[in-house]
């Protein structure tokens, strides 16, 4: 890989690792999505999420090649009705927007090609817009600083595992690849490449939006710093240190295994300011713009 | 979150298909709920669905008590001598019962659970509950531990979510210590909801007051009663120059008798409380029950029973405006070790219509309670009950609260209203009659302590003695 093919993919890697968090917490900012009469995230939620990171893999693999993309359409056009109902309140409306975004996502892959700037520009908007909606649910629905830092510790063992012991990240990815609805973000431009997968995206911006919620403003900048460094910094540069200094560049850098460690002794520093603020304790929402009298 | 949401199905499926309930798995759903109150400070969203049932929807309504008639109905067929007799008499098959056949089973009355009760065990007998027989003779009612488990469970689900306890509330519960089951369900509901009891009982009124402005341990921010003991809470506390910054109360939960808006007025403006919960509760037919709104409706719990309201002279379901007695099946599995069918309450009730406008619009209602049917004055200009008599008479100003008094019919058919007080006399309390409406006649008379008692007994007299004001025992040489 050049150096401007490196430049290339820490950049843009860069840029999608922080402005998807940065997203999620603006949206946190400023919307309430609903929640049920009675429940709070808790710990045994977190084994849960992390029995479907476990599952979906196999799941996926188990499918025929052209159920995947009808698999994934199906979750993100769910992920995004859910998510986006406080913002677009009118059914039909809302359900016309996800649509066309898939139409948008589909029509770049089929027409342009699966390494077309368009279908990916599509695609990664449709991706951020999903983790945007999925990390709201969650951090709204009472998950906690504590919560995400053990879920993310957890992945950097599984991912580790997966990557090292058991190839099986390795075969997702190459699984999915050529197929509409991947569950990544990125841009590919001609000989460049750079691509961030929905799973460590969902992953920072967890830990950002958590980390706004219990800490707020500096809780966020630590973790911001945490993702740009850990999150897509070190992941993307350590093939080509690796590959200087021992003269082997290996195939892929698990980017939890990196960042959840980082992200654990984050909220261990975090954790000393006090106890996490709880959703009661946030500052109201601003009042939404009241329509001008004709 | 995903475990809320799966007990709360669990929890449904058994309310849906009638199968007995795991009090561990409601007393679960207790701690989701603190914990959803600690994070959000509120439940969420389409609570009420949850805590009233999906009954906006009258077909809805009727399916669901339909099949929960049929599935009690059959398990007393199975396990009750006495209701067996009952279908069998009446020619009802349990099984394919609706709410028109189940007309043609005679209704439950008091004296056939004090003679027939053995017939009516349904489930091993744990507590023993007895009414307090201001009505006459005392029932007795047994009660399960299933049902001494599940009730504060359900109580305090529901209490929780409609914010009318709050963990870190302490309820000073002046009940009388023989409502066993009250007594009991409210202490645990209390313990579940992370709210701590002083349970004090009817002790004299000024040792009720010393515990509501102690300040050690919990502080009573809840007071349970009633009506006829709050009243005299509120005369002493008048006397005592006491007044709502004394006190650290928010709520008020009284049922068992008739609370006038003069005496709820003066509650409010001298305990400091916000919210006065006018609750219905027959021991006989727990944990269904009512709840009053802020329109003075009763609204009763369709999750629990099915009420119906019976016209005082026909004997049919009584329409619109007509008056009728309440009539109760608690259902199964609520009610397991003595439940009752039909169960005649004989409290009088208006019907009302099915649109309201209030808070529980939701839940169909009725007007509260307006006396016991046998009390019920048919004077030549309508009939009068308990609640209109007690609500006039505690407008007179000066009036020691609570209002003693005896009414009947007078030969001309007018309303005679006969006053224990001092200080009043008989043409204010005609004049107060005749502001509402009612031509009446009037006595006043002075009575002692224990004669006033006899003269006209209410709960408050269920009096607990302690030796804290009491003169002490003369000392034996």
């Amino acid at each position: 890989m050049s150096t401007g093919q490196q430049i290339y993919q820490t950049g843009v890697t860069l840029a999608i690792a922080v402005a998807v968090p940065a997203g999620a917490v603006f949206y946190f900012r400023r919307v309430r999505v609903p929640r049920p009469p009675v429940g709070t995230f808790n710990g045994r939620d977190i084994l849960v999420m992390m029995g479907f990171v476990l599952a979906l893999p196999f799941v996926y693999l188990a499918l025929p090649g052209w159920a995947l993309p009808a698999v994934l359409a199906l979750v993100f056009s769910g992920g995004l009705t859910v998510g986006y109902q406080p913002v677009v309140d009118r059914t039909p409306v809302r359900w016309a927007i996800i649509l066309s975004l898939l139409a948008v996502d589909l029509a770049g892959h089929q027409l342009l090609g699966s390494d077309s700037p368009v279908y990916w520009i599509a695609n990664s908007v449709v991706v951020g817009m999903i983790v945007v909606s999925a990390t709201n649910l969650n951090v709204q629905g009472g998950m906690r600083l504590r919560h995400i830092a053990w879920f993310v510790l957890a992945l950097a063992v599984y991912d580790l595992t997966f990557a090292t012991v058991i190839p099986l990240t390795q075969k997702l990815a190459e699984a999915i690849q050529g197929y509409p609805f991947a569950p990544s973000a990125g841009l590919r431009v001609g000989g460049y490449s750079a691509v961030i997968g929905m799973g460590d995206l969902l992953a920072y911006a967890l830990y950002s939006t958590a980390s706004y919620k219990a800490y707020g403003r500096s809780g966020l900048r630590l973790a911001i710093v945490l993702v740009a460094v850990f999150g897509a910094i070190l992941p993307t540069l350590a093939p080509p240190v690796i590959d200087a200094v021992t003269g082997h560049r290996p195939e892929l850098i698990p980017a939890q295994v990196l960042f959840g460690p980082a992200a654990f002794v984050g909220y261990l520093a975090l954790r000393r300011r006090g106890p996490e603020r709880r959703m009661v304790e946030l500052p109201p929402l601003p009042a939404a713009p009241v329509p001008a009298a004709a | 979150m995903l475990e809320t949401g799966v007990r709360q199905v669990r929890v449904a499926m058994a309310m849906v298909f009638g199968r007995r309930m795991n009090p561990r798995l409601v007393e679960r759903l207790v701690d989701d709920a603190l914990a959803t109150l600690h994070e959000f400070g509120s439940p969420g969203e389409d609570v009420e669905q949850l805590v009233d049932g999906p009954f906006s929807d009258p077909n809805e309504r009727r399916d669901l008590q339909t099949r929960a008639l049929r599935r009690t109905a059959r398990r007393l067929r199975d396990k009750s001598a006495f209701y067996r007799e009952r279908f069998a008499a009446a020619g009802v098959d349990p099984a394919e019962l609706t709410l028109e056949s189940l007309r043609k089973v005679p209704v439950t009355l008091k004296d056939d659970i004090v003679t027939r009760g053995a017939d009516m065990m349904c489930a091993d007998p744990y507590l023993s509950t007895q009414t307090t027989g201001t009505t006459g003779t005392p029932t007795r009612v047994w009660l399960s531990r299933y049902e001494i488990e599940l009730w504060p469970a359900l109580i305090a689900l529901s209490m929780l979510l409609r914010g009318e306890v709050r963990p870190g509330d302490c309820m000073q519960i002046n009940l009388s210590s023989r409502a066993t089951a009250a007594v009991q369900e409210d202490v645990e509901l209390l313990r579940l909801a992370n709210a701590s009891a002083r349970l004090v009982g009817q002790v004299p009124p000024d040792e009720s007051l010393d515990q509501l402005l102690d300040r050690t341990g919990a502080v009573p921010t809840l007071l349970s009663g009633y009506p006829s003991y709050i009243g005299q809470l509120v005369t002493a506390a008048r006397r005592r120059g006491l007044g709502p910054d004394d006190f650290r109360l928010r709520s008020l939960f009284v049922g068992g008798e008739v609370l006038s808006p003069t005496l709820a007025d003066a509650a409010r403006d001298t305990f400091g409380v916000r919210q006065i919960n006018d609750n219905y509760g027959v021991t006989e037919l727990l944990p269904a029950g009512g709840r009053t709104c802020d329109g003075g409706h009763l609204h009763l719990d369709l999750n629990m029973g099915y009420s119906e309201v019976i016209g005082l002279d026909s004997g049919e379901p009584a329409g619109v405006g007509e008056l009728g007695t309440l009539v109760v099946t608690p259902f199964y599995p609520y009610r397991e070790c003595m439940p009752v069918l039909r169960y005649d309450t004989r409290d009088v009730v208006r019907v009302l219509p099915e649109e309201l406008d209030c808070e529980l619009a939701g839940v169909p209602a009725v007007s509260k309670i307006l006396g016991k049917e046998s009390r019920m004055l048919r004077t030549s200009a309508g009939i009068v009950g308990t609640r209109e008599v007690v609500e006039t008479l505690d407008t007179l100003p000066g009036i020691e609260w609570p209002s003693r008094f005896r009414a009947g019919v007078a030969d001309d058919g007018r309303l005679h209203v006969v006053l224990a007080a001092s200080g009043q006399s008989p043409s204010d309390v005609v004049k107060a009659f005749a502001d509402r409406d009612i031509d009446a006649t009037a006595e006043v008379v002075e009575l002692s302590d224990d004669e006033v008692r006899r003269f006209c007994p209410l709960r408050c007299d269920l009096r607990e003695e302690t030796f804290t004001r009491a003169p002490a025992p003369k000392e034996t040489p």
